[in-house]
């Protein structure tokens, strides 16, 4: 190997300005054995092919249930009876989705579910945002108690609150204050009372505005920050401007620019990325959510994504396979309430990835 | 006399000055106050009056009243006295849940960190199975998990498959079968509780990987956040992967092991699926249960918050920041 090394090229000349330099290489063979024979080579492999199996065991796990659901979702009932059908069904059919997208009113509710998480997502994203903003560069007396009851809104479970919740929003008043105008609430000053309740300064029935049944509810939490998981977003986004340099914003208050407006103009475009992850956050928890949603609406007027786990009148039966048609059903109802959101997946997880590495989260 | 003139006039040159820059910090302070007003505002009017209504409801006995409304009567703590003495399942379900707890919470960590570690390794395809990886932090959840509960098809299903996805465990579709790990495990002489979570931990594997999502994006994210000259560093001085990982990776990334157990902590114990939280749904559901649904929950959250401040307490003793000098 050596003697190969320092041995000069043997150089010939081809043309008039053409030379050839041959050096004497060692043999492909002897080349290929440094390379792929030793330990070194040998640990990556099998390396590689230990967290290949791992990652493609594990993305199995994830993807299995969808897959069962999507195959269940083409079958007939006669499949749910034949045991020797499991995955691929043998009759192939698209009646369940034919029955829940036209009986199950699943376009009007993609329609409200859609109003909902879109304005309640933008909401959340922007409002989250200026929160965020507000307690990351800004040191103001307050900044760290704020900061925990931004926590404390995290920590409280909302079932906890459920029944309070409900009550806020089913007589919703601001301290007792519109029901005061209202002439409902008595004041304790004789008189003020009786005109009070006569004059009717705001048209109220029994001491509170109902909101239940409204998108009100869900618009006054996405815009005071309060939605589910909003603590999340803002302690996420908060990381995030932590680390964006003082100099950027430094520089633009130089240049005679308002806080907002660097808010808006150098600190926003920034953070694109972030702000995508937390917005696809927002709206597919909003999207798929049934707790806030059952919640607040209590009466099926307004029909919305949770309204359609159902089974459609022309797929009832009561055949042997029964259970398990419906579930199947059911299943393909969870099938067509992901589907736009799988869509919206495929084009912002890039997003999702990068607002996360970017987003040089720690926690001090 | 002119001299003395002269100095005072350097000593009261810099007050207008330094009166100046107080000011600006003022005015960024009221900046700041602006910022935070919406969160401000909501707090004090939509989110106090929650609270402090559920915490006084829990002192009071609830009468709905038929045609609407409601009455209510002061109780005392005749609402928590039930729930801790007549209740006949609650302390055990609390205890039960508390297990729960202890269990899930490493699990999930440990699970999230090995997660984050190697999806934060170059290779190829690594963008397809980070993406996979948090399909179920989108789309599992609320509707879904309710879907999931009812669904009888995918044990079925599995039955040929010998996966369990969390809905049922039937002997036949573990993927290990606890005799041949125990079999294994009582040869190396390690304590049988040990390997019980062991095998629970890998016939869970589902519902961890369900439950592990955004710890698994805090990870990513704190891995990032580690200078690749550290690593280069190690590489040149000669350390091997596995004393990186454990001088290197460990530390840098305790930060994120204390933001991630809280999360995990309050995370499980508030999902709609938590043995507690059911339980007290199940309460809320019942006749008049309302307000023994919400002394139950007050005391559960009191419990979990203490929890809570222990285990960052201790944690927070060993983490290491590397901006602390």
């Amino acid at each position: 190997m050596d003697a190969n090394m320092n041995s000069t090229p043997r150089i010939t000349k081809e043309t008039k300005r053409k030379i050839k330099a041959d050096f004497e290489r060692t043999p492909l063979k002897d080349r290929l054995k440094a390379k792929f024979v030793n330990l070194y080579f040998f640990q990556k492999v099998v390396w590689y092919i230990f967290r290949l199996v791992l990652l493609i065991g594990i993305s199995y796990v994830v993807l299995y249930p969808f897959f069962t659901k999507i195959a269940g979702s083409f079958m007939s009932p006669e499949d749910f009876v034949d045991v020797t059908v499991r995955l691929i069904p043998k009759n192939f059919t698209l009646d369940i989705y034919k029955a829940v997208l036209t009986e199950l009113k699943y376009f009007s509710a993609f329609r409200n579910t859609l109003i909902i998480s879109l304005s309640c997502g933008i909401l959340q994203t922007f409002v989250c945002c200026l929160i965020a903003y507000g307690l990351a560069k800004f040191r103001f007396r307050g900044n760290k108690l704020i900061m925990l009851l931004v926590i404390l809104t995290m920590v409280v479970p909302h079932q906890t609150l459920q029944l309070s919740m409900f009550m806020q929003f089913r007589y919703f008043d601001i301290w007792g204050i519109l029901s005061l105008l209202s002439g409902h609430a008595s004041t304790g000053i004789e008189g003020l009372d009786a005109v009070l309740a006569n004059i009717h300064l705001i048209p109220l029935k029994d001491g509170g505005v109902n909101l239940t049944n409204t998108y009100w509810p869900l618009l006054i939490l996405s815009a005071t920050g309060l939605a589910f998981k909003n603590g999340l977003y803002i302690f996420m986004l908060r990381q995030f401007f932590t680390g964006v340099p003082d100099a950027l914003e430094e520089s633009a208050y130089i240049d005679g620019s308002g806080t907002f407006r660097t808010f808006v103009t150098i600190i926003l475009p920034l953070s694109i990325p972030m702000m995508v992850t937390v917005f696809l956050f927002a709206f597919c928890w909003q999207w798929t959510d049934d707790f806030y949603t059952e919640l607040f609406f209590t009466t099926s007027k307004i029909v919305l994504m949770p309204d359609i786990v159902d089974i459609p009148t022309s797929l009832k039966t009561d055949y042997a396979g029964q259970n398990m048609y419906y579930a199947a059903i059911r299943n393909t109802c969870g099938l067509c309430i992901i589907m736009p959101l799988v869509i919206l997946y495929a084009f912002c997880q890039n997003f999702l990835v990068q607002g996360i590495e970017r987003s040089g989260l720690t926690a001090d | 006399m002119t001299n003395e003139v002269k100095l005072q006039s350097t000593v009261s040159a810099p007050k207008p000055k330094k009166r100046k820059i107080a000011s600006l910090d003022r005015r960024k302070a009221r900046a700041g106050w602006v910022f935070v007003l919406p969160f401000v505002i909501g707090f004090l009017i939509v989110y106090l009056p929650i609270i402090l209504n559920s915490i006084r409801m829990s002192f009071y006995n609830l009468q709905i009243v038929t045609g609407g409304g409601y009455h209510l009567e002061w109780a005392g703590l005749e609402n928590y006295k039930y729930a801790l003495t007549e209740d006949p399942s609650f302390v055990q379900t609390l205890v039960a849940g508390l297990k729960e707890l202890a269990f899930d919470v490493p699990a999930i960590l440990l699970f999230s960190l090995f997660m984050a570690v190697l999806l934060n390794q170059k290779m190829a395809g690594r963008a397809v199975f980070r993406a996979i990886f948090f399909i179920p932090v989108i789309l599992s959840t609320g509707i879904m998990e309710s879907v999931e509960g009812q669904n009888i098809l995918g044990s079925y299903m599995e039955e040929a498959g010998g996966i369990n996805d969390g809905s049922n465990s039937s002997a036949a579709s573990e993927i290990v079968s606890a005799i041949d790990i125990e079999r294994l495990f009582s040869s190396m002489k390690i304590g049988t509780g040990l390997v019980e979570y062991v095998v629970d931990m890998i016939n869970n594997i589902y519902d961890i990987v369900n439950r592990s999502g955004v710890q698994m994006l805090i990870f990513l994210a704190g891995l990032q956040s580690i200078s690749p000259a550290i690593y280069e560093a190690c590489r040149i001085d000669g350390a091997t992967a596995w004393e990186t990982f454990w001088k290197i990776t460990f530390p840098m990334i305790s930060p994120m092991i204390l933001v991630n157990a809280v999360y995990t902590i309050i995370d499980s114990f508030t999902t709609n699926s938590n043995t507690v939280m059911v339980y007290i749904n199940s309460v809320y559901q019942s006749q008049d249960g309302q307000v023994h649904s919400s002394a139950m929950a007050w005391m559960y959250f009191l419990l979990v918050m203490l929890i809570l401040a222990a285990i960052a307490g201790i944690f927070s003793a060993y983490v290491f920041y590397q901006k602390r000098d």
